[in-house]
């Protein structure tokens, strides 16, 4: 199964996008910290696919982004950031650093469910 | 002097109240997810938002505990300043105002950032793919 990694400092948002991701076809490991996540993918974890928030302390989302595309395992692995955030400078930001998606919190569950099969080429 | 010392305390305060909400409110949500995961309900869209309020509750009052310590910040040096030298009160009590105004447009940009989807107009653009 495609792993999926979560990263988020809220235990809330986490618990929210594990029940909602539950029934799919996918293995989910979640971080409340991206330095935590990014010791674990430079000891070898290759995710699928990345879900981050952006405004966590010690690590930002674009900080654990530019540090993703420095490990040659996930120079490209697809990259979601999952934000309150909504500023356009923002986004393009992202898309420089080479973020795939961007989905505003609150999330609507089904929105997100269809975003990981598609990023996953998942059979709908 | 005295009055800046009950602003101080009250802001000292309202911050204690503020991390308090967010711990509960944290605690409450994390029982109820808990319990919802035990026993295999599925989630739907009211309880995911219900679920992910929280996380803009905690965003949002972690901003306006980040402003309160700034301004007890600039409280305590124009205090210091004050006390040093009361001729360069006014010169000080200007510097002051100055930081207590950046500091409310600070707080009053990271309410309209951190409030997602709350902030936006279209709800057609949860989701942008680049």
């Amino acid at each position: 199964m495609p792993l999926v990694i979560f990263v988020d400092d809220s235990e809330t948002a986490l618990a929210s996008t594990r029940m909602v991701t539950n029934s799919m076809p996918i293995e989910v490991r979640q971080y409340t910290e991206a330095q935590v996540a990014l010791a674990d993918i430079q000891a070898g974890m290759t995710p699928d696919l990345i879900i981050t928030d952006l405004n966590m302390p010690v690590m930002n989302g674009f900080e654990f982004l530019k540090a993703l595309r420095e490990v040659e395992a996930t120079k490209r692995t697809p990259t979601l950031m999952l934000t309150t955030e909504t500023k356009p400078e923002l986004k393009q930001q992202g898309k420089a650093l080479g973020l795939t998606g961007w989905i505003v919190k609150p999330f609507n569950p089904a929105q997100l469910k269809q975003a990981i099969t598609r990023v996953l080429r998942l059979p709908a | 002097m005295l009055m800046l010392n009950s602003v101080d305390e009250l802001l000292t305060h309202i911050k204690d109240v503020q991390k308090d909400v967010i711990e509960l409110s944290s605690e409450s949500l994390m029982k109820m997810s808990g319990f919802m995961e035990k026993n295999s309900l599925e989630i739907d869209e009211d309880i995911s938002m219900a679920l992910q309020y929280q996380d803009i509750i905690t965003q949002q009052l972690n901003a306006t505990i980040e402003a309160i310590d700034s301004m007890r910040q600039s409280i305590e040096i124009f205090s210091h300043a004050y006390e040093s030298d009361e001729s360069l009160a006014t010169q000080s009590m200007v510097k002051l105002q100055e930081k207590l105004n950046a500091t409310l447009k600070d707080a009053k940009d990271k309410k309209n950032r951190f409030s997602g989807k709350f902030a936006q107009n279209n709800e057609d653009e949860d989701i942008e793919f680049f």
